[in-house]
């Protein structure tokens, strides 16, 4: 019988997929890891008790935040400067599995234009300095 | 060979989350929350993660992002505040695709080229859709509430109309004539079918519509917080005409990317609370790979009917609390 060969896969596609699968697990352990330091902590910045009962009691995003001891909805700044608190480091965790995909387009792009598909390097360099620089948007406006 | 034992790193994440609740639940305190039935902060949190890994599962085999089944059921059921809901929901639509992109790209099942080509678009939308959803919500309060529900609860019946319709979906379209555009751009690509034991060849079609088209999705994604898979396969099988499973592999990744960029706003306004998304995120990897790798022999088609009614009901339901909330009267029997 006649055989076919499977067609080859492009090597662009798999280093981005590697680069977002992994960085999704690690981002993974971190937010495990920020969920049990934040039932664990003594002297809590934010304590989860409150987050948890104010959020299923359905307050709003700056009353559940004017409760806390931060006591003003935070930033992304906000989370870096208490970055050592369970909730900051859950966030922090999560955060780093959507910026995987900027480094994952980059990679990826070298990739297509290696392999002479300049257009589509290009729109990926374009998408990946948007994913990029979206987090930032909110410090220029 | 049972997939835990193929994937090293997923036996690894389903030990460490498994035992952080166990954990949890048997060496920490934790008081019962208000109007909860008596369940205490971590028993939610647990509950929550054993959900996201259903819906997850249930998400995959039905062809859609998890944030179609998790927002809408969070708006209408729940009293939680729409903007942690529809933040968390980009949460569970981005997780499940974000890890599925390294299994499709090493199959092959995913086109990089067609990834790129929407990528602009879709990134673009879901920032915008999801700035507006921020602003609405800021200068309007419990009025940009309701109307985002009855705008979702008519999205919602749309989305179920469009999976009757998506019969029409075919695994393999063809299209007699030649589009310059994707001509110039070598849209042309094949993949390995694993059914058919040969490799599949085709050509894409209407790339400037189905552009346009994928801005309107990131847009609709990022404001409503629902992800777009069931807006994304349509687009590129009936419009692009790319093989169902093509479209299928490139959506989850093509929204995934998407999604990175919706989420920030939420975050910058502290929507995203890490507590509260955080077992929504780890169900949908864990309930992503195993669904993605296990359950392709389960009927699809019973799913997805009964997907249709789930959204139906949903719809019905967003609906009458947006018009409550807009008019002040009560809907009865709903």
């Amino acid at each position: 019988m006649n055989k076919q060969k499977k067609p080859p896969i492009p090597i662009s596609g798999v280093v981005y997929g590697e680069i977002i699968y992994w960085c999704t697990c690690v981002s993974a352990l971190v937010v495990l890891f920020g969920t049990i330091k934040s039932f664990l902590e003594v002297d809590q910045t934010i304590p989860v008790e409150y987050l948890l009962n104010a959020v299923f009691e359905g307050r709003s995003v700056e009353a559940v935040w004017g409760g806390s001891l931060l006591q003003k909805s935070p930033d992304a700044l906000t989370y870096l400067a208490i970055l050592n608190s369970g909730e900051a480091i859950t966030v922090a965790g999560i955060a780093f599995g959507v910026l995987s995909v900027g480094p994952a387009i980059f990679f990826s792009a070298a990739f297509m234009w290696r392999s002479h598909n300049e257009f589509f390097a290009v729109t990926a360099l374009v998408s990946g300095a948007f994913a990029v620089i979206a987090p930032f948007v909110f410090f220029l406006l | 060979m049972m997939i835990s034992k193929r994937l090293p790193e997923l036996q690894l994440l389903i030990l460490c989350t498994i035992g952080c609740y166990i954990f949890l639940e048997l060496f920490v305190a934790s008081a019962a929350l208000d109007g909860l039935f008596g369940f205490t902060g971590v028993d939610i949190i647990f509950i929550s993660f054993l959900l996201s890994f259903f819906v997850a599962i249930i998400s995959v085999i039905a062809g859609v992002g998890g944030g179609v089944i998790f927002t809408p059921l969070m708006l209408a059921f729940t009293s939680v505040d729409t903007l942690i809901i529809r933040s968390t929901g980009l949460v569970v639509a981005m997780f499940s695709g974000l890890v599925a992109s390294g299994p499709f790209m090493r199959k092959g099942l995913a086109d990089i080229k067609l990834v790129f080509l929407g990528a602009l678009p879709i990134l673009v939308g879901g920032f915008v859709g999801s700035m507006a959803a921020v602003s609405l919500s800021q200068h309007l309060g419990e009025t940009g509430d309701s109307i985002v529900r009855v705008a979702l609860g008519l999205l919602l019946a749309a989305i179920a109309l469009v999976f009757i319709v998506g019969g029409a979906s075919t695994e393999y379209p063809e299209h007699v004539e030649r589009s310059k555009l994707a001509t110039k751009l070598k849209l042309r690509h094949m993949y390995w079918e694993d059914t058919l034991q040969k490799p599949v060849k085709y050509t894409v079609h209407n790339v400037k519509i189905a552009v346009l088209l994928l801005f309107a999705v990131g847009f609709t994604g990022g404001f409503f917080g629902l992800g777009g898979g069931w807006a994304v396969v349509p687009v590129l099988n009936l419009v692009m005409s790319v093989p169902l499973k093509v479209s299928a592999a490139t959506s989850g990744v093509l929204l995934a990317m998407g999604n990175s960029a919706a989420i920030w706003p939420y975050i910058n306004v502290g929507a995203l609370i890490g507590v509260v998304a955080a077992p929504w995120m780890l169900g949908q990897i864990i309930g992503g790979i195993v669904g993605a790798h296990v359950l392709s022999g389960i009927k699809a088609a019973l799913v997805r009917k009964l997907l249709i009614v789930m959204l139906f009901l949903t719809s019905l339901k967003l609906l009458s609390r947006g018009i409550e909330g807009l008019f002040n009267i009560s809907i009865p029997f709903i």
